[in-house]
C-alpha cells in the first residue's frame, strides 16, 4: 500500500510500512509489543486474540470483535483497533470486574479475549438485546479451565449492572451508546475524541502492483487458515479496499448482495431478513460472531468448500453471480459455477462484483438445516437449503442444495424436479430422497461416514418440509414410517 | 512435644469429635465447628486484575533484549530413519544464530509424525520457519502401525525393539512393573486380581443371576490447554540458567533440566508467574525446553520456543485411547458379586493407558479381576491427563453397572447406593443428587418419550484419591511496615492457588486477603508441589498456615509486653492484635510490627505428613446428566448436570465451583466431540487444530447444579483435599447413561458423535424387532 497504513490503535496514531498482508496479532505482539492480545490457534477458532475494530459509519464509530490472527492489517487503514491494553485507564472495566468478581478467569490465558468480546456485546445494538445475547457473544471464545458459566454470568451481571436491556431498547446511535458507555466506564474517555480522529485519516485505494503475483484477499477467514503465515510475505491485495462491493440493495425485485459484505452485516440487514425471515436464526449456525464479523459472502462462493454455510442457502435462493474483468462483464449461475473440488468458472483476472437473487415470492418457504458436532462454530458435517413455493399442498417449484455430499456445493436438479406438481406427502418426500441419493456422492471424513450423510440427506430433507408445512405433515409421519 | 487436640470431623451436619496428635508448634486444625472469615467463603481472586487487564505475563509473553526464536523441524514420516541431515544451506540463511540437532549421531529413529528432528534458532520466527524449509533430512521409511487393534497383531510392525521405560506421573497404570512383559507393541499386562486366584472371578461370574458383558471403547483426547508448551531460556553466565516456562512443576521442569545439563539444580531457576493450563501435560522441561536451553547456550543470547497449535496436538501429550471388555455380576438381591476388567490402549510411544481405577475403587465387590496393557503404536506419546484412565474407566464401569441395574429391574441409583452400602460420604451424595436433580419424576422406562427427540436422565459414579506431597515450605515475611508476603515456589495453574495462599495468611493473621501480597511460581523461592493428583492446595496450605501461625506467635509476643498482656491472652482480627477478655487492650497489626526488631523477619512452614494417615483415601463424587437426543440427526445435547463431590473442607468456594464446572465442561466435550484422528495411511493427524478438533464452547454449556458437599476429614491443618480431577471423571458415562434412557440405546464408544448415536439406535431396532 503506497505511503503506508494509518490507523489508530487504541489511543494513539499508527503509520506504518508493514506488508498490508500481515497479521494484525503479529504486528501487536511483535512490532508492537502488546502483548495483552495473545496466540492460542492462529485460526480463529480459540479467540484469544480478539480486538474490537473500529469503523466509521454516518451515526458515529461502529465496533465488532473480530480475531486478530485472521485479520490482515492493510483492513485497519483509517479504523479504530482496540487491544486489551486500550479498555482501561486507572481501575477495571465493569467487565473486567464482573469477570473478577464471578471468578471467571482462572489460568487467565483466555481472559483478554473474553473481556473484548464481553466488550463487543456491550456495544453492539443486536447482540445485547437478544436474551442468549451473552452466550452468543462468547460463541468464538475458548475456555479450557471455567466451564463458562461464570463468565456467562459475568456478561449478564455486567449489562445489569449498566442499566439491563431495557437500557438500549430506544434506537441507540452509536454515538450515544459510546458515550454511555464511557460513562459507565466500560470504555476510556478518548473513545470520545475517535471519530473526529478518524474524519482525518485520508482514504487511500490500494493499487494493485501488477509487475508481481498478487492473493486477493475478501474476509481471509479460511485463506488465512489455510496460508497463514505465508500470505504476510505475499503481495497481499485486499479486496475491502475496493469501494461498492459492500452494498446490500433492493433493483427490479432481485436482490443484489456486495460480495464483500460480511456475514454478520447479510445476517442483520432488512432487505435480507425480507426475503430470508429465519436468517438470524441461520446466521448463528455459521461460524463464530467474531469470525462472522470478518468473512464475507463472495469470499464463501469463491472458497468453493463443498460444505460452504451461505453458498448452499444462496444455491436454493437461484442466486446468479456477476463477474467482471476490466470492462468485460459476464453472469453466471451458481447452480453451474462450480465444475469439480474447489473448481469454478472464473477466469484468473475475474472478479466477483455481484450476488444477485431474485426476491422471494410472497407465497415460497425458505429453510436451512446444518447437522454438526457443536452448535456454532463447526464445520457442517451435512447443510442444506431449500426454496419452495406451493399452492397449499401442492408443490409449485423446489429449489433444494446440499452441501458435505459431493466435491461441490450440490444443487438438487432431478429431485426438484421430481418434487415439482407432488403434493407434500410422506410417500413423495421419501421418493425424492431415493432420488436425492443418486444425485450426491459424500465421501468419509472427518465429519462423518459416507453411510451417515447420506442418512442426513434423507433426515434433512424431511426436516425441510416438516419445518416449513407443519399443519400438512409431521415428523412422525416418517417416524413411524421408519 | 506435641499435643492432643479435639476436632469436629465428618460431613457437614452430622459432625463426631475425635482426638487427634499434632505438634506443639502447629495450629489446631480447622474443623467443622470453625467459623472462619474467607476461608470457605467466595473470595475473588487476588491476581485478577493483572488477568482481566492483560498484564498478566505468561511464558510467551516474556521478551529480553537479543532473543531469538526456535522453532522444530518434526518428522513427516510415522516410522523411519534419518539417515542424513544437511543443514548447510539453513546455517547461511538470513537471521540464523543456532541449529542443533535432537539427537547428535545419526542415523537417528523416528517413531511418529512431529517428532523433533532438530531446532533453528534465529531472529525472528518467520526466519526460524523459513530456515527450516532448507534443510534437507533424508529418511528411510519403515512400515508403522497407527490402529490400537492392529498395533496388537503378531504381524505388527513394531514400534520399539527395546523394552521402554516407564515416564512417571501420578496415577498411571499399568505400573513399572508391567516393563517386564514387553512382547511386540504389547506392553503388560499388569495382572490385579482382588479376592482370590482369577478363576474364583469366572467362578463368582458364572454362579451370579445376572451379568452384563460388553466392551466399550474411548477415543485419544488431547489436552488442547490454551496456551501451548513451551520455554524462555537464558544463561546469565555459562553455569546459571533460568527458563520462563509454562508448567505446572516449576520443580520437576528446573529437576530435569538439572539431570540433562548435569548441573546443581541450585544453578537453574525455572519462572511461572502465570500459565495457560496443563490438565497433566506440563510436568517436565520437554524436549523444547531442553532444546531452548541448549539453543541459547550456543548462540549466546536467550531463545524462546513456543510451539503452535498443530504441534500442541502432535508431540505433547494426550489422554490413551482404550478398549475395555468388561463383564459385571450380580444377584437378584442387587448386590454386585464380581468384575473381571481386560483391557488395553495406546498411549502412541508413551505408557500408561490403564483404566483400572473406578473399577477397583467405587463398589464393594468380593471378587475383582483387572487385566491391562499398553499398546504401543506410531504416534505421539500420551501424557497424564486430569485423572489418568478414570474417565475412560469410569465411562466403562459406570455403563455396565447401569446395565446390570436395568436387566435386574432395579433403579440404577439405588443399585449404586447397595452396593457403596459402607462409604458414608456416598450413601449422602446420592441423597442429595437425587434430590437435585428430581431423580424420583425420573421414569423408570427407557425411551418413553414419543416423537423423535427424547429426554433421559443418567447418573455415574466418581472416583479419585486424596494425593499429597511432603516437605513443600512456605515462608512468610512481616515488614515492620507490617506488610505481609507469603511465598513458595509452586505454579498456579489456574485453580488460584495465589488467592488460596493469601486467604490462609489472612485467615491466620486477621487481615484481608487483598493485604497479603504473595509471590510464587519460582523454584529459587521455597520447595513447592507440582499441580498432578489434585494436590497442590493439599500440599501447600498446611505449610502456608504453619508458617502464618507462627508468624503470628511472633507478632502476639511482640505485642504482649506493649499491651501489658500474655500472647496467650492475645488475639488477632480486623487488622488487630487484642486482648480477647478486654478489647481495649489493642494496637493495629501495623502498630505491633513497627515495633519489631530490626526491620523484617521471615517464618518457614513445612509440609509434614498429615496428622491422621488413613482418612481420606478415596475422593466420592456423583454426577447425574440430562439429555435431549434427536434421534432423526443423532445429535446429543446436555442440558443438565448435578454434580456432587467431596471438596473436603472448601477453601474458596468460587474457584471451587469453577474447577467443578470446567470438570463438567471437559467431560462433555470428551463424551460428543473432541477425538484424535491419526489417518492410518500417513499417520498424520487429520484434525490438528481446533478447527476440527472439537472443544465445547459457551453455546453447548448446559445448566450446571454443583453440591459442594464439605467434609471436615481433619487430616491436616486446613483440611484441603483437590477438585480438579474427580469433577471430569465420571461425566461422560453419566452422558452414555441418559442416552440409554433416552433412547434405549448403549454408545459404548466415544465420542458420542451423531452417527454413532444413529448407529446404536439402529442396532437396538434391529435387536428388537
Amino acid at each position: 500500500m503506497i505511503g503506508g497504513i494509518r490507523f489508530l490503535l487504541n489511543d494513539s496514531d499508527v503509520l506504518t510500512d508493514v506488508a498490508p498482508g500481515t497479521l494484525a496479532l503479529d504486528f501487536l505482539r511483535r512490532d508492537k509489543r502488546l502483548v495483552g492480545t495473545k496466540e492460542g490457534c492462529k485460526e480463529g477458532d480459540c479467540g484469544a486474540c480478539v480486538v474490537l475494530v473500529g469503523e466509521l459509519f454516518a451515526g458515529g464509530v461502529e465496533y465488532h470483535p473480530v480475531t486478530s490472527c485472521l485479520l490482515p492489517l492493510g483492513e485497519l487503514h483509517g479504523k479504530h483497533l482496540v487491544t486489551i491494553e486500550g479498555l482501561n485507564r486507572h481501575a477495571l472495566s465493569p467487565v473486567q470486574q464482573a469477570i473478577v468478581d464471578t471468578g471467571g478467569s482462572q489460568c487467565g490465558f483466555c481472559t483478554p479475549g473474553i473481556v473484548m468480546s464481553l466488550t463487543g456485546f456491550l456495544l453492539d445494538p443486536e447482540t445485547r438485546k437478544d436474551a442468549r445475547g451473552c452466550k452468543n457473544a462468547l460463541g468464538g471464545n475458548l475456555c479450557r479451565c471455567t466451564g463458562y458459566a461464570s463468565l456467562i454470568r459475568a456478561g449478564r451481571q455486567v449489562l445489569q449492572k449498566i442499566g439491563g436491556n431495557n437500557i438500549f431498547t430506544n434506537e441507540f446511535s452509536e454515538n450515544a451508546t459510546v458515550q454511555m458507555l464511557i460513562e459507565q466506564q466500560v470504555l476510556p474517555a478518548y473513545f470520545q475524541s475517535i471519530p473526529a480522529r478518524l474524519k482525518n485519516i485520508p482514504a487511500k485505494v490500494q493499487r494493485r502492483d501488477r509487475a508481481t503475483p498478487y492473493c486477493l484477499v475478501a474476509g481471509g477467514t479460511d485463506l488465512y487458515v489455510q496460508k497463514g503465515d505465508a500470505l504476510a510475505n505475499l503481495n497481499v491485495h485486499l479486496l475491502s479496499r475496493q469501494s461498492g462491493l459492500k452494498q446490500i440493495k433492493l433493483s427490479e425485485k432481485r436482490v443484489h448482495i456486495g460480495p464483500l459484505t460480511t456475514f454478520e452485516a447479510f445476517a442483520r440487514h432488512p432487505i435480507i431478513n425480507q426475503s430470508i425471515p429465519d436468517i438470524q436464526k441461520y446466521s448463528h449456525y455459521n461460524a463464530s460472531w467474531q469470525v462472522r464479523n470478518r468473512a464475507t459472502i463472495g469470499g464463501n462462493i469463491i472458497n468453493a468448500s463443498p460444505i460452504g454455510d451461505m453458498t448452499a442457502l444462496l444455491l436454493a435462493l437461484e442466486s446468479d453471480l456477476v463477474f467482471r474483468a476490466g470492462r468485460k462483464q459476464r453472469t453466471v449461475a451458481l447452480k453451474s459455477f462450480f465444475t469439480g473440488y474447489k473448481l469454478f468458472d472464473k477466469a484468473a483476472d475475474e472478479i466477483l462484483t455481484d450476488v444477485i437473487f431474485p426476491v422471494p415470492d410472497a407465497g415460497s418457504k425458505i429453510n436451512f438445516e446444518k447437522v454438526s458436532k457443536r452448535q456454532t462454530l463447526d464445520i457442517a458435517t451435512v447443510n442444506s437449503g431449500i426454496k419452495i413455493v406451493a399452492d397449499g399442498a401442492l408443490i409449485r417449484k423446489v429449489e433444494l442444495s446440499m452441501g458435505g455430499v459431493a466435491p461441490i456445493p450440490l444443487f438438487l436438479k432431478k429431485t426438484c424436479d421430481f418434487l415439482r406438481n407432488k403434493r407434500v406427502m410422506p410417500e413423495y418426500i421419501l421418493q425424492a430422497n431415493d432420488i436425492a441419493q443418486s444425485e450426491i456422492s459424500p465421501i468419509s471424513d472427518v465429519r462423518g461416514s459416507s453411510e451417515y450423510k447420506r442418512l442426513l440427506v434423507r433426515q434433512l430433507l424431511i426436516a425441510h418440509f416438516t419445518k416449513l408445512f407443519p399443519e400438512l405433515i409431521q415428523v412422525r409421519a416418517f417416524y413411524e414410517a421408519h | 512435644m506435641s499435643k492432643q487436640v479435639n476436632l469436629s470431623v465428618g460431613i457437614q451436619d452430622n459432625l463426631r469429635e475425635i482426638t487427634v496428635e499434632i505438634p506443639d508448634e502447629a495450629p489446631r486444625p480447622w474443623d467443622g465447628t470453625d467459623k472462619l472469615k474467607y476461608i470457605g467463603g467466595r473470595v475473588s481472586r487476588v491476581d485478577g486484575q493483572e488477568k482481566t487487564t492483560g498484564r498478566a505475563k505468561f511464558s510467551s509473553d516474556i521478551q529480553l533484549p537479543g532473543m531469538l526464536y526456535a522453532r522444530f523441524l518434526r518428522s513427516p514420516q510415522p516410522a523411519a530413519v534419518v539417515k542424513s541431515i544437511d543443514i548447510s544451506k539453513a546455517e547461511s540463511a538470513p537471521g540464523v544464530k543456532a541449529i542443533l540437532l535432537v539427537q547428535e549421531k545419526l542415523p537417528m529413529i523416528v517413531r511418529f509424525v512431529g517428532q523433533e528432528i532438530l531446532a533453528v534458532a534465529a531472529e525472528t520466527r518467520q526466519q526460524a520457519d523459513d530456515a527450516l524449509k532448507l534443510i534437507e533430512v533424508v529418511y528411510r521409511e519403515r512400515p508403522f502401525v497407527t490402529k490400537t487393534d492392529e498395533a496388537r497383531r503378531a504381524d505388527s510392525p513394531v514400534v520399539f525393539e527395546q523394552a521402554v521405560e516407564e515416564k512417571k506421573s501420578e496415577g498411571d497404570l499399568p505400573g513399572a512393573a508391567a516393563t517386564a512383559g514387553q512382547n511386540g507393541n504389547v506392553r503388560g499386562p499388569q495382572i490385579r486380581p482382588k479376592g482370590g486366584a482369577p478363576d474364583k472371578v469366572d467362578a463368582a461370574l458364572a454362579g451370579s443371576d445376572a451379568v452384563v458383558e460388553a466392551t466399550y471403547r474411548t477415543q485419544v483426547q488431547t489436552h488442547s490447554a490454551m496456551e501451548t508448551h513451551g520455554v524462555v531460556a537464558q544463561w546469565q553466565d555459562l553455569n546459571h540458567l533460568t527458563v520462563w516456562a509454562s508448567t505446572q512443576g516449576t520443580f520437576t521442569v528446573r529437576d530435569e533440566l538439572a539431570e540433562v545439563f548435569e548441573m546443581p539444580k541450585s544453578q537453574i531457576r525455572v519462572l511461572t508467574k502465570h500459565m495457560g493450563g496443563g490438565f497433566g501435560a506440563k510436568f517436565g522441561a520437554g524436549i523444547y525446553g531442553v532444546m531452548a536451553a541448549k539453543l541459547a547456550r550456543q548462540a549466546n543470547a536467550p531463545v524462546r520456543l513456543m510451539l503452535d497449535r498443530k504441534e500442541e496436538h502432535l508431540c505433547v501429550g494426550n489422554r490413551p485411547d482404550s478398549t475395555q471388555k468388561l463383564k459385571v455380576g450380580a444377584n437378584s438381591d442387587g448386590k454386585l458379586t464380581a468384575l473381571k476388567l481386560l483391557a488395553y490402549g495406546t498411549a502412541g510411544v508413551g505408557t500408561g493407558a490403564g483404566v483400572s481405577g473406578p473399577a477397583r475403587n467405587i463398589y464393594e465387590i468380593e471378587h475383582i479381576y483387572s487385566e491391562e496393557s499398553d499398546v504401543f503404536t506410531n504416534a505421539g506419546p500420551g501424557a497424564a491427563f486430569r485423572a489418568p484412565g478414570h474417565p475412560q474407566g469410569a465411562f466403562a464401569l459406570e455403563q455396565a453397572i447401569d446395565e446390570l441395574a436395568y436387566k435386574l429391574k432395579i433403579d440404577p441409583l439405588a443399585f449404586r447406593k447397595t452396593n457403596t452400602s459402607k462409604n458414608e460420604i456416598r450413601q449422602v451424595q446420592y441423597k442429595l443428587a437425587a434430590a437435585k436433580a428430581n431423580w424420583a419424576k425420573r421414569n423408570s422406562r427407557p425411551a418413553a418419550d414419543s416423537g423423535p427427540i427424547k429426554r433421559g436422565m443418567g447418573v455415574a459414579n466418581s472416583v479419585w484419591y486424596y494425593f499429597y506431597g511432603t516437605g513443600f515450605q512456605a515462608s512468610i515475611q512481616v515488614n515492620s511496615d507490617g506488610s505481609v508476603e507469603p511465598t513458595n515456589g509452586v505454579q498456579d495453574i489456574g485453580g488460584g492457588i495465589t488467592t488460596i495462599i493469601a486467604m490462609v495468611v489472612a485467615e491466620e493473621l486477621g487481615l484481608k486477603p487483598t493485604d497479603i501480597r504473595v509471590t510464587i511460581g519460582d523454584s529459587d523461592l521455597g520447595f513447592g508441589p507440582a499441580s498432578g493428583g489434585s494436590q497442590t492446595t493439599a500440599g501447600i496450605t498446611p505449610a502456608v498456615r504453619d508458617a502464618a501461625y507462627r508468624a503470628r506467635m511472633r507478632m502476639f509476643d511482640i505485642a504482649a509486653p506493649l499491651l501489658g498482656v500474655s500472647a496467650e491472652q492475645l488475639r488477632a482480627d480486623e487488622g488487630r492484635i487484642f486482648a480477647k477478655e478486654d478489647k481495649n487492650k489493642s494496637l493495629t497489626w501495623k502498630q505491633v510490627a513497627s515495633k519489631m526488631p530490626g526491620d523484617k523477619f521471615t517464618i518457614v512452614g513445612e509440609r509434614f505428613k498429615d496428622h491422621i494417615q488413613t482418612k481420606p483415601r478415596t475422593i466420592a463424587g456423583v454426577q447425574v446428566a440430562e439429555v435431549e437426543v434427536d434421534t432423526e440427526t443423532g445429535v446429543v445435547r446436555v442440558e443438565r448436570v448435578v454434580a456432587v463431590h467431596d471438596c473436603g473442607r472448601p477453601l474458596d468456594r468460587l474457584t471451587l465451583e469453577s474447577q467443578i464446572n470446567g470438570g463438567i465442561i471437559q467431560g462433555i466435550s470428551y463424551a460428543l466431540f473432541e477425538d484424535r484422528i491419526l489417518d492410518r495411511n500417513t499417520g498424520i493427524m487429520v484434525n490438528a487444530n481446533l478447527e476440527q478438533y472439537k472443544i465445547a464452547g459457551s453455546l453447548d454449556v448446559p445448566k450446571i447444579e454443583s453440591v459442594i458437599l464439605d467434609v471436615n476429614h481433619g487430616q491436616s491443618s486446613t483440611g484441603a483435599i483437590g477438585i480438579g480431577e474427580p469433577a471430569t471423571v465420571p461425566t461422560a458415562a453419566a452422558i452414555a447413561n441418559a442416552v440409554f434412557h433416552a433412547t434405549g440405546a448403549r454408545v459404548r464408544e466415544l465420542p458420542m458423535t451423531p452417527d454413532r448415536v444413529l448407529s446404536a439406535l439402529e442396532y437396538k431396532e434391529g435387536g428388537t424387532s
